[in-house]
């Protein structure tokens, strides 16, 4: 199944959510408290989470759109960053370094 | 319409028309070395505040989605962490600030940007090499065009026209500021800074934040700089202008910011807290769609 990747407030995560990236909750220099990527949330973890003060994590979604859906949103965001950088020097790498991986930021 | 000089004494004097700036910040600041003391002190200070003291409660709620409710600032504290608490405090305290100071003509998107900014600023300061604080970080972001608000305020109609010509010209709108008022938005907001007695890092960060080149050793300044072309980069803030004309090669190289894959899940986290803080922190009109 194909997904999509999403950041999320731990106050909107819920039990059967999938993690798109392992999970460290480090305070103080220490880890507390980690998941590996691809790992279901169970309510045990919810629970840990907000314990942990953990504010945000990353997860894997469903992605339902069509392959027609997919195109069309890509090039409308692919639209908006050319809109952008409309009038910076992609010639400075730093600036078409920025450029690249806004670019690939958004593809994902 | 005709150039109208902006002064330092009339930014000064004008301030009076302005409510006091909210001392939950300096308080803050002057608690930055040890940011989980006086936890007494800065829950006293919300404790008087209906709107942050709302928010710190929501916030504690929702984390802890259970029965019954928390209904102290204390035990919510405890709960979510100071340090959460000191971000709602600074973005409740600083939003309502810049409200009231606007006077009903601040449009939405100059505060939807400036947390953007100061989200970005923030996870910034976090993940750069060289040592900065987040919290001088995010209120740095928060009030790096305090300058625009005070022309929004003061010379609204000139302002409005200086916007108009940068925007059709695809240039920053320091030059248009320059050219109307001979002085940009950045100084007078380093000026409004220095009266309210902020840190010389703040103030030279709101001063700096357009320059390519930033006083040595003072890298917060470099980094509000960065954190603006970031925010425009992602998108965020939901404003029509949001253009990248360049990013100071130099503020990366002595911040240490590099831009291959391994800055992708930092664009992510910064484009997710921003959203998830606008929703929660939105002013004026936005707000009554922000509650959930």
């Amino acid at each position: 199944m194909r997904t999509r990747t999403q950041y999320i407030p731990v106050s909107e995560a819920e039990a059967g959510m999938t993690l798109a990236a392992p999970l460290n909750v480090i305070k103080h220099r220490q880890t507390r408290f980690s998941l590996p990527a691809g790992h279901m949330l169970t309510p045990d973890n919810l629970r840990q989470l907000t314990a942990n003060r953990a504010e945000f994590i990353f997860i894997a979604e469903p992605d339902t759109r069509s392959d027609e859906q997919i195109a069309q949103d890509t090039a409308l965001v692919a639209g908006r960053i050319m809109e952008i950088f409309s009038d910076a020097d992609l010639g400075d790498p730093t600036t078409m370094a920025l450029f690249d991986q806004i670019l690939a930021y958004r593809s994902s | 319409m005709p150039r109208t000089t902006v002064t330092q004494d009339e930014v000064i004097a004008r301030t009076a028309g302005l409510p006091s700036f909210p001392r939950i910040v300096t308080e803050i600041l002057a608690s930055l070395d040890d940011p989980e003391c006086n936890l007494n002190e800065l829950s006293d200070y919300i404790a008087h505040d209906p709107v942050i003291t709302a928010r710190v409660l929501s916030a504690a709620n929702r984390a802890a989605n259970r029965a019954p409710a928390i209904r102290d600032v204390y035990t919510a504290a405890s709960l979510i962490g100071l340090s959460h608490v000191r971000q709602i405090s600074l973005l409740s305290s600083i939003g309502q600030f810049a409200q009231i100071a606007a006077d009903e003509c601040l449009p939405s998107t100059y505060w939807t940007h400036s947390v953007a900014v100061g989200v970005c600023a923030e996870e910034l300061a976090v993940h750069v090499a060289v040592p900065i604080d987040a919290e001088a970080a995010l209120i740095a972001g928060l009030l790096h065009d305090i300058g625009q608000l005070w022309l929004f305020r003061f010379r609204s109609d000139a302002f409005a026209m200086a916007m108009e010509r940068a925007f059709c010209r695809g240039e920053g709108i320091e030059n248009a500021e320059r050219e109307q008022f001979d002085v940009d938005h950045a100084r007078i907001g380093a000026w409004l800074a220095e009266h309210w007695k902020l840190p010389p890092a703040i103030v030279s960060a709101i001063d700096h934040h357009h320059k390519i080149f930033s006083p040595p050793n003072e890298p917060l300044a470099p980094l509000i700089g960065v954190a603006e072309v970031l925010a425009s980069a992602l998108d965020l803030g939901g404003r029509r202008e949001n253009k990248v004309t360049a990013i100071s090669s130099s503020a990366c190289t002595s911040l240490g910011i590099v831009f291959n894959e391994k800055i992708q899940p930092l664009f992510g986290r910064i484009e997710a807290r921003s959203q998830h803080a606008n929703r929660m922190f939105a002013t004026g009109s936005d707000s009554a769609h922000a509650t959930r």
